[in-house]
């Protein structure tokens, strides 16, 4: 049975068109792709992600057992912050990414993957162990929305929240006069917040959103441009550029792997040892030269050998170009500035490697 | 008489419209490039080239994805739309008009139109 959110109805209302997603019936578009792309770049946009996971973890040791699980500190966790991380198995390979929130002293938010909310928690139970801990998925119980882009601290402002929150920050707070968790943070590569609320504020906030918004010039925004979105910064999609074979190192994510964190956690022999040593692939940005598009499992080549595959791959609204990410061996060669080759429809098409990401907030990368 | 009256379609969402001289001009539906979304780019085969019905032509890639475009008669190609190869987007506003996609040559047998719809009945087969 495929799942919808409690703003179903209201993604319908609108003319999105819906397509299944990791389960979930979800808008991959209302408009147009380009033209939501364009609005959250510019303006500010509304995003429906309540298909994604929120569990708590609570308990004496929760710190412990969260530090156990990812490579991130999670003693340095502060209150109130939020730190990106992955979940990875006993080889290093990736079960989720994962946005975890520190809400109390012993109370944590887990944001994973709709996707892998099943796998997150079935490895969160078996790595319980002794630890004196609470898992408690509430995936079900809430809705969350997202506002990005460089007005959505003005939305936010004149929805009544005071959004002068630093980045990657969680508070209690109201907005449009519901109770709710609100934290800067987003998978758009813009300013932002999301919003998690009581599934039955669900509609009620969209609304209001939506209503207030339209000053801002708001819309809503479909799937279809979550990844253009996130592709321009970057950023990686779980099972597309992440995987149960792909260790945080190969994918390019050292920074969010601490090198003098002292708990052990699943993987980290290997995961250290990749850091100090070096990886066989490595994860490329890359732009086609022509106007053909490189798209998720296409082949990649360097000096007439196949050295690698895209994993993802669309035109970049912001940029007029067409964009990828391609895991390729780590060959000294393949760096910044040189050329590769990506296999199309029985064609080689000439790509060049860039550096990641290709569009930074506010301030357009020149490729 | 408008172009939707005079063309047959294909259940892969080509139409077909008979210049009544030997030559027929090709495209994509409205509903297919609805369908699609933002088109973005569009691969069409050199003049001359010969293809079945039921083979592949060419590629139109939206946001999302890459679909390939299939013959909805066996013919020649004789002409090619430049403009929408340079300009997609333009498929987006009109595929009938200005939004075709290649002309062919053909003498091709009645018997590549029988499972070729009209217009209407197409339209009917979505719903």
């Amino acid at each position: 049975m495929t799942k919808e959110t409690f703003l179903h109805e209201k993604h319908v209302e609108l003319g999105a068109k819906m397509v299944d997603f990791a389960g979930w019936h979800m808008p991959v578009q209302y408009t147009s792709i380009m033209e939501e792309h364009k609005t959250v770049r510019e303006n500010v946009g509304l995003f429906d992600v309540s298909h994604m996971g929120e569990v708590f973890v609570s308990g004496k040791d929760s710190m412990e057992f969260l530090n156990s699980i990812v490579p991130q500190d999670i003693s340095k966790l502060v209150y109130e912050k939020a730190v990106y991380c992955q979940l990875p198995n006993k080889n290093g390979g990736l079960i989720d990414d994962l946005i975890i929130y520190k809400l109390g002293i012993t109370e944590y938010l887990v944001i994973c993957n709709a996707s892998r909310i099943d796998e997150d928690l079935n490895w969160m139970i078996r790595n319980e162990k002794d630890f004196d801990v609470k898992i408690n998925n509430c995936s079900n119980n809430y809705s969350l929305l997202a506002v990005q882009g460089p007005k959505a601290i003005d939305l936010m402002n004149k929805l009544g929240y005071d959004g002068n929150q630093d980045s990657f920050t969680i508070k209690l707070g109201t907005v449009a006069g519901i109770k709710m968790l609100v934290s800067r943070t987003g998978y758009t590569g813009e300013d932002g917040f999301e919003l998690m609320v009581e599934n039955v504020h669900a509609e009620k906030l969209w609304d209001a959103i939506l209503r207030e918004g339209q000053e801002f010039g708001i819309k809503p925004i479909g799937l279809g441009a979550r990844d253009t979105l996130r592709l321009e910064a970057a950023l990686h999609l779980y099972g597309n550029d992440l995987d149960e074979n792909t260790t945080p190192i190969e994918a390019g994510l050292s920074w969010s792997v601490p090198k003098d964190k002292t708990a052990d956690y699943n993987g980290k022999s290997i995961i250290l040892s990749q850091a100090a040593n070096g990886v066989d692939k490595k994860l490329i940005a890359i732009v086609m030269k022509d106007r053909n598009i490189a798209r998720h499992g296409y082949d990649v080549y360097f000096n007439g050998e196949k050295v690698g595959i895209v994993t993802s791959g669309a035109p970049s609204p912001t940029l007029n170009v067409n964009i990828a990410l391609a895991y390729v061996k780590n060959v000294k060669d393949i760096c910044v500035g040189c050329n590769v080759q990506v296999m199309i429809r029985e064609k080689l098409h000439d790509a060049e490697v860039v550096k990641k990401p290709f569009v930074k907030k506010h301030n357009i990368v020149k490729v | 008489m408008s172009i939707t009256e005079k063309i047959l379609c294909s259940k892969s969402h080509e139409y077909v419209l008979d210049n009544e001289n030997g030559t027929y001009t090709i495209g994509l539906t409205d509903y297919a490039v609805e369908q699609l979304g933002d088109i973005v780019f569009l691969e069409l085969p050199e003049v001359g080239a010969e293809f079945k019905k039921g083979e592949t032509f060419g590629t139109i890639e939206s946001v999302k994805a890459a679909s390939e475009i299939y013959m909805p008669i066996s013919g020649k190609v004789i002409a090619i739309n430049d403009t929408v190869v340079d300009a997609p987007e333009a498929l987006n506003e009109d595929v009938y008009e200005n939004g075709w996609l290649i002309k062919v040559e053909s003498a091709v047998a009645e018997t590549e139109f029988e499972d070729l719809l009209e217009y209407e009945d197409y339209k009917e087969e979505l719903e």
